[in-house]
């Protein structure tokens, strides 16, 4: 969990597949954007693809990939094998719909119910997937930064915002720049609330960790005098200044780039 | 511990034990002695733990006892003797293999001619060894006085300080009575030789609702976990225990019966300055002390028991000489308000009220809180006592007292703290371990001549107690390379192991042909001036010979020092040999039970190496020592069990206590028994005769021990030890330096005045001598070290286990010192003595004296050695203070040169180091000095549980494949709510 | 039962030997071998269960060292073990300890976030997730004296600092003196209701000295001397 490149291009492209589906399903659905049955295929071709490619570049950076399946086993408790479950789950769906829209698309017939149903479900799964994903992180009560429901709804418009800019690239029409806007705006604003709230003092500290709770605690000697698992996977949990950069930069990126 | 029954649903069998043995042997991850119980698995060791039943560590092990799997298994392990290539330089480690019939053939030769011509050539050194009963009988039958083991760097001032006090001492020789005592007060100690027994006595105390002190400008370890932590300014606490005993005095809190009974405070001491005799002890024509008796208003013998003696009088004897009691010089001497609290804070840092209060904390404990352990005894003089009275107040010292040029009179301040409190080897105060108590000194004389093919008259080490015992010439100049019991150092017991190189190399007093060292890593870290001595090493003179011809080093691994080395004997590992703790030596005596101990080879060695013990038999055979031939010429003994069993020092008395006489029944002392080793290995591999109950306080004063002692050898006569407050032996002395002596006296200014300074027949406070010669505002902190518990010197950097915890050492330094100084956390700075100055990586605390910093001992290494890789932190970032350590004072001007020592016995003065400090330049990180990289041993191997994984090395060291226990799928899905 | 560990911060010298005798025995234990990385290299580390960490409390002169082992808790709401999507981390429920399953584990690392206590390591080799075992493989063998069906680190401790036990037993060693020294947990703020107690440093009795001061002290004295016969 440590934020790999893979972790992060993980979130970053699964999401933007995931939103992308969604914001296509609602286009196909609505009309709204007014955007060609072509351009909708074009862009759940790629949300599939982001997913996939999302979805090889997690399960690579597992230390013992060959176990990867057994990720699927505790549903009941762990928001990464439910994020798993809800991952596979969307591909029939999806598959389905983007098969209805080929067939629309090549003008052989009409967008049928099925294809309708199968589309809301995808894009359900689509937003059910990305707030688990989002839901890994905020069930950790260890790291309160991510401890709250703002991580899912941060993940879910980030998806979203991503999908609407692709949309819009793949497409410009008034309406679908708008979205993207509106979105980005609305995603900048989430964000800052969530910076503003994590900025706040945190819960546990080196006193109630330790202990003592009268006088400063400081930490003499660690036990080690090299990188150990612990220092390289929270190091940068433990550094105050090496999160805010790297917070600043998921802002930077995430928001002013495009 | 938990009734951890069956476990509800059946375990896999995680272990075959029908693969496994396990053996009892003895620890030698350090000097501690512990029993330990090693697992085996086809001849590798699956666990190392504890031996329940043993009198040292009573079943627990220590980090390193516990990490002997990666001693076994390091890269460092010699593997075959090594000669040095013809054309190679020493120090670049350029060696040949050579078999042991050659090695032993060459090294044999050469003695051979030595010990013909001129005994002394050989100088034979040895480090953190536990066999100086056999190398020191070795070096008597070769026949040259140049022989010392590690006590000269060590902590002779804490041996000497005692045993020319009390009889025993801190250090291996005496132990607080953990069980009673109720106020503990640890003097500079962060670990010591009783690495377990400490660690199992403080907790007992604290368990007892006892109180410990800890008297240290440090506050890591043992020092973490005192109720009261006394943070002192390094060299002053002969000042802060005089100042107690000043408190002491005023309050009239001092043990009158004790001092009557069993010390010499109520003789009578002459006072008369300037003349010849003056403040030597009265005496009667038949030599016997003279003490003021207040029933016969007369002068009686002191040492008879029908006597009320005066502590505290001042007279004139018949012929009109001015005499008064030891005791009221003493009181004299500490009443003055030079040693008040309050001058004591000026020059301790420790607050005058802390300083009275601790004082009459110990008062209160000693005699308002006296125990009592109701055994009925019999005193020196016949006399049944029906209790044994406890002044339940203790305490240890080590290095932090002893590593100071003034350690000795410390040393001897601290035992009059405890004297004066009645606190000597009564319950709950300080006891000896068998063989101590011994008179007081020990008997034994060091010996001062050398002739060819013949042994030495006496030990080349004992204890002097005259000008006349020195080890000089008609000139006054020393005798022994290591100039020990000289005027340099004439109390120096242990010798001067740190200054054998520096002489040998400048011929001073005499050039010799050989130095032969054993588990001594002498080019590094038990040297000081590490990077000079390096040089020396190797230096040759004008026509290209060696200026020390021929170094042959007996070592384990691959250290800094074997690439010094011509020859180099590679010895086993401590799993791998034959060894005794002897009685003879040091043994592992708890306070209740006389113990010694062997080691056996529970591991078959896989290189071409031998145990030291053999080649050092193997040696005294070849070269025919009286001791190891008949009258025939053949070898009395077939190698080193044989000689264990049957080398007798006296009739009976042999290397070995337990199991002795034909039939294994008689202990202590007997006939040799052929099936000692057995008895042993049977037995857990130690050897334990508790003492009975009447045997076990006041020894110095108890007839039946006294008595038993003399019996099994451990004193030479049954006479009541007198504890020494006045020291005769010392006044004696300074008697020479002032001129007034008839005997031997020295003829340089700076000898006399030493004597005449330091030799003060009662302890003072003095600076130590660097202090004294420096530029204190120049060089305002003072650098010491301390021991990580989990390492031993320099042994543990190849352990790949331990070296994880500490792979690099940082200078320790007060924080708000560092912040005035604007010296950050982790940045690089320069330290720099007297000597020379060493770059070194920061580390802010809280838990130091602002004077003082300091660093782990002996983490830094060169790079190569210890087969670690050439960029081991330990030798890119970790670094040794023994550069800025000088074994020679700044010289003054026109001054001889003159020994970093205690003036006294000549220990190394480690901890005198004052040090300037400030940051380096941005960027210049990494420490420094640097050396060339060694090259590996031949045919160097990394352990065979080390292999690569994505281009780095892992070890996996197992005995076993893993026996997974494994979760039920059924319980994977149900389990857990929704 | 509940089975864990006390350790006692008052005696703590922070000697290590918990950590390395862990060490020792786990290499060649149920999930063993533990790795170590570049062991007579640069950089050296690797895998333990159990490491003593040192901190200071408090300002130069008013501060104190404490020493302090840490290895795994054995929580009653072990988060480690909810966030696990494989199963593989697991508490007993017939003892309380916490494992990890070797051959299930995907090596996500995870458990490791949702651990506040650091006590989990991933191995590199292995590729999963390792932890302290409480020594189940000495607990329950009865092929060791009952006296040894102890942890490692619990035997080896020389300053008595370590406690194993039984915490359902309200007469067991840990319960008890969990309540004669006012035993601790770690963040408990975080609710995982660790298993493991730490005992806070005692104080110490303070020692009367009124008994044994003089009112009056002179620097010069005239001793009366004690008929004291010898
Ligand atoms: N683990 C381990 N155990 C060992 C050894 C080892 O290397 N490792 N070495 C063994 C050997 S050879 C020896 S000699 C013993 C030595 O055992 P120790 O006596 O513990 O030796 P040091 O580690 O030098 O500890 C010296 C202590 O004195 C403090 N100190 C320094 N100067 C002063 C002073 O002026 N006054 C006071 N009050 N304190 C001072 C230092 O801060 C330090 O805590 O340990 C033995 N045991
Ligand atoms: N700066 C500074 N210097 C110090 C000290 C300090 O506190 N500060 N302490 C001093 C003290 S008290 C001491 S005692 C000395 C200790 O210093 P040394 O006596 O040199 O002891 P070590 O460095 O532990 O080990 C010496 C050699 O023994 C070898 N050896 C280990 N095991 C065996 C074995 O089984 N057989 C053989 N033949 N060799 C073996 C090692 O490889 C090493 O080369 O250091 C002193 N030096
Ligand atoms: S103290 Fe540790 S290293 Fe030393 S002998 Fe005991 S167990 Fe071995
Ligand atoms: S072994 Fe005991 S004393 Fe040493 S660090 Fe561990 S708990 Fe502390
Ligand atoms: S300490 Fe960490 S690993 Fe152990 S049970 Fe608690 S949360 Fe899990
Ligand atoms: S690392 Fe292994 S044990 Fe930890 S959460 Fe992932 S699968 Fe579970
Ligand atoms: S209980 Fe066993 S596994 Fe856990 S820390 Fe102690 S020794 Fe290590
Ligand atoms: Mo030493």
């Amino acid at each position: 969990m440590h934020p790999a490149f893979s972790v992060i291009f993980f979130t970053v492209t699964s999401g933007l597949g995931y939103g992308l589906m969604t914001l296509a399903v609602i286009a196909q659905l609505t009309g709204f954007g007014g955007i060609s049955e072509q351009s909708v295929l074009i862009a759940g071709i790629a949300s599939l693809i982001f997913i996939t490619l999302g979805l090889l570049s997690s399960t690579l950076h597992l230390a013992n990939p060959k176990n990867a399946i057994r990720a699927f086993s505790r549903f009941r408790t762990s928001w990464l094998s439910r994020e798993g479950v809800f991952a596979v789950l969307f591909y029939p769906f999806a598959l389905m719909f983007l098969f209805c829209i080929w067939k629309v698309n090549s003008g052989e017939h009409e967008m049928g119910v099925g294809g309708m149903v199968a589309g809301v479900i995808a894009a359900t799964l689509a937003m059910v997937t990305i707030f688990s994903t989002g839901m890994i992180y905020a069930c950790l009560k260890t790291i309160r930064q991510w401890n709250t429901a703002l991580t899912p709804a941060n993940y879910m418009t980030l998806g979203l915002m991503l999908g609407a800019l692709f949309l819009a690239s793949l497409q410009a029409t008034a309406q679908t720049l708008n979205l993207a806007m509106a979105l980005i705006v609305f995603a900048g604003v989430m964000k800052l609330m969530y910076y503003a709230w994590i900025n706040e003092p945190t819960g546990s500290t080196i006193n109630s960790a330790t202990g003592f709770t009268n006088g400063k605690v400081r930490i003499l000697e660690p036990g080690h005098t090299a990188d150990t698992f612990l220092t390289h996977e929270f190091g940068h949990t433990v550094l105050p200044s090496k999160s805010f950069i790297l917070r600043s930069l998921v802002f930077i990126f995430g928001f002013i780039v495009p | 511990m938990a009734k951890t029954s069956q476990a509800a649903k059946p375990l896999p069998k995680f272990e075959d034990h029908s693969k496994q043995e396990t053996k009892y042997t003895t620890c030698y991850m350090c000097a501690c002695r512990c029993g330990i119980k090693v697992t085996i698995e086809d001849n590798k060791v699956r666990f190392i733990q504890g031996n329940r039943d043993h009198p040292v560590n009573h079943g627990v092990l220590c980090a390193k006892g516990n990490a002997g799997i990666m001693k076994q298994q390091s890269p460092a392990k010699l593997r075959k003797p090594l000669l040095r290539k013809q054309n190679a330089e020493r120090g670049q480690a350029e060696f040949e293999e050579i078999s042991w019939d050659k090695a032993l053939d060459i090294l044999t030769e050469r003695l051979q001619k030595i010990r013909e011509t001129d005994p002394k050539k050989l100088a034979y050194f040895t480090g953190r060894d536990q066999m100086q009963a056999l190398t020191g009988l070795w070096s008597s039958q070769f026949g040259t006085i140049n022989w010392a083991a590690h006590g000269g760097f060590c902590s002779v001032n804490m041996a000497a300080g005692g045993l020319y006090t009390m009889g025993h001492a801190f250090w291996e020789f005496g132990d607080p009575d953990w069980d009673r005592t109720k106020y503990f007060m640890m003097w500079g100690v962060a670990e010591d030789h009783a690495s377990n027994p400490i660690k199992i006595g403080i907790e007992k105390l604290k368990r007892n609702g006892g109180k410990f002190v800890a008297i240290n400008p440090v506050r890591t370890g043992y020092q973490a976990v005192a109720d009261e932590w006394v943070g002192i300014r390094p060299g002053t606490d002969a000042m802060l225990a005089l100042s107690m005993i000043h408190v002491l005095l005023q309050n009239e809190q001092f043990d009158w019966e004790f001092l009557i009974r069993y010390t010499n405070a109520p003789y009578l001491v002459v006072n008369t300055p300037g003349q010849k005799g003056d403040g030597l002890i009265l005496r009667n024509e038949d030599g016997q002390a003279l003490a003021w008796d207040l029933d016969k208003e007369d002068f009686v013998d002191a040492t008879q028991i029908d006597i009320k003696p005066a502590l505290f009088w001042e007279g004139k004897t018949a012929e009109g000489t001015p005499v008064r009691t030891s005791m009221s010089i003493l009181a004299e001497k500490y009443l003055d308000s030079e040693y008040s609290p309050e001058n004591a804070e000026k020059v301790c840092g420790v607050p005058a009220e802390q300083i009275e209060r601790l004082a009459l904390e110990m008062a209160h404990i000693a005699f308002k809180e006296t125990i009592t352990v109701d055994v009925e005894w019999t005193d020196w003089a016949g006399r049944k006592h029906d209790k044994f009275i406890g002044r339940p107040v203790s305490m240890h010292a080590m290095r932090g007292i002893s590593a100071h040029s003034n350690g000795f009179q410390t040393c001897r301040a601290l035992h009059f703290l405890q004297i004066l409190l009645g606190t000597i080897d009564v319950p709950g105060g300080h006891l000896a371990k068998a063989p101590y108590p011994k008179h007081i000194p020990p008997g034994i004389k060091p010996a001062k001549d050398c002739a060819p093919n013949t042994p030495l008259s006496s030990p080349p080490l004992g204890f002097p107690t005259c000008p006349e015992d020195l080890v000089i010439d008609e000139d006054g100049n020393p005798k022994r390379i290591d100039k020990a019991y000289s005027w340099d150092a004439p109390m120096s017991s242990h010798g001067m192991m740190h200054m054998v190189i520096t002489n040998a190399w400048k011929g001073d007093p005499y050039r010799i042909d050989t130095l032969m060292m054993f588990m001594a890593n002498m080019s590094w870290n038990s040297t000081m001036n590490t990077s000079e001595i390096m040089k020396m090493l190797a230096d040759k003179d004008e026509d290209g010979e060696h200026k020390i011809p021929f170094i042959v080093i007996s070592d384990a691994f691959h250290s800094e020092i074997v690439n010094y080395a011509d020859l180099v004997l590679p010895d086993t590992t401590y799993l791998e040999r034959f060894d005794t703790v002897s009685m003879l030596d040091r043994p592992i005596s708890e306070p209740h039970a006389a113990c010694d101990s062997i080691r056996h080879a529970v591991l078959t060695p896989d290189r071409d190496v031998r145990p030291w013990q053999e080649v050092q038999v193997d040696l005294a055979t070849r070269l025919k020592f009286p001791a190891f031939t008949n009258e025939d010429g053949t070898p009395k003994f077939k190698d080193y069990k044989d000689f264990i069993i049957n080398y007798e020092k006296s009739p009976g008395i042999g290397f070995l206590a337990g199991w002795r006489g034909k039939d294994g029944k008689s202990h202590l002392r007997g006939e040799p028994n052929p099936n000692q080793w057995e008895a042993y290995i049977e037995n857990g591999a130690f050897f334990k005769y508790e003492l009975p109950e009447h045997m076990r306080f006041y020894r110095f004063a108890n007839k039946d021990y006294l008595e038993m002692s003399k019996e099994v050898g451990w004193n030479g006569s049954a006479d009541q030890i007198v504890i020494e407050l006045y020291s005769e032996t010392l006044q004696r002395f300074r008697l020479a330096g002032q001129g007034l002596y008839d005997g031997p006296m020295p003829t340089k200014e700076e000898h006399k005045q030493r004597l005449i300074t330091y030799f003060d027949p009662l302890p003072f406070h003095y600076t130590p001598l660097e202090e004294q010669r420096i530029d204190t505002e120049e060089y305002p902190f003072h650098a010491v070290n301390q021991r990580p518990m989990y390492m031993y010197h320099s042994w543990d950097s190849q352990n790949a286990w331990l070296r994880q915890i500490t792979a690099q050492n940082y200078l320790f330094m007060n924080r708000q010192k560092g912040e005035e100084m604007g010296i950050e956390d982790k940045s690089w700075v320069w330290v720099e003595s007297h000597n020379g100055k060493i770059r070194v990586q920061i580390k802010l605390m809280e838990g130091v004296e602002p004077n003082t910093v300091w660093t782990w001992n002996a983490i830094g290494k060169q790079s190569g050695a210890w087969g670690l890789k050439p960029d081991a932190d330990e030798s890119q970032k970790g670094f040794l203070m023994n550069h800025l350590i000088s074994e020679l004072l700044p010289p003054k001007q026109g001054e001889m040169e003159i020994t970093n020592s205690d003036p006294i016995t000549g220990q190394a003065a480690w901890y005198d180091l004052k040090v300037k400090i400030y940051p380096a330049h941005e960027g210049d990180e990494g420490s420094d000095p640097q050396f060339a990289t060694i090259k590996p041993i031949p045919n160097a191997t990394t352990p065979d549980h080390v292999k690569q994984h994505k281009g780095q090395d892992v070890g996996r060291y197992q005995t076993h494949e893993a026996v997974n226990l494994k979760r039920p799928l059924g319980d994977i899905l149900t389990r857990g709510k929704k | 039962m509940k089975l864990g560990l006390v350790i006692d911060l008052d005696v703590c010298v922070g000697c290590h030997a918990c950590a390395v005798a862990c060490k020792q025995w786990n290499t060649s234990g149920t999930t063993g071998a533990l790795s170590d990385y570049e062991p007579y290299g640069k950089q050296p580390s690797g895998v333990w269960f159990n490491r003593v960490r040192n901190f200071e409390v408090g300002d130069y002169p008013n501060n104190k060292t404490i020493n302090f082992p840490m290895s795994c808790m054995h929580c009653e709401d072990a988060a480690c073990v909810t966030v696990c999507p494989t199963g593989a981390s697991y508490k007993r429920e017939e003892d309380g300890i916490v494992l990890v399953d070797q051959d299930k584990c995907m090596g996500c690392n995870y458990c490791s976030w949702a651990c506040p206590y650091g006590a989990r390591e991933l191995d590199r080799v292995s590729g999963t997730m390792k932890k302290c075992t409480l020594c189940i493989d000495r607990i329950y063998d009865q092929e060791l004296e009952p006296i040894d069906r102890q942890p490692s680190c619990v035997i080896t401790c020389p300053s008595h600092a370590r406690y194993f036990g039984d915490f359902e037993d309200p007469n067991s060693e840990v319960s008890t003196i969990v309540r004669e020294r006012g035993g601790r947990t770690l963040m408990p703020e975080l609710g995982y209701n660790p298993t493991n107690k730490y005992l806070p440093p005692r104080v110490a009795r303070p020692v009367p000295t009124d008994d044994v001061k003089m009112d009056l002290v002179s620097k010069v004295k005239n001793w009366v001397n004690k008929a004291i016969s010898k």
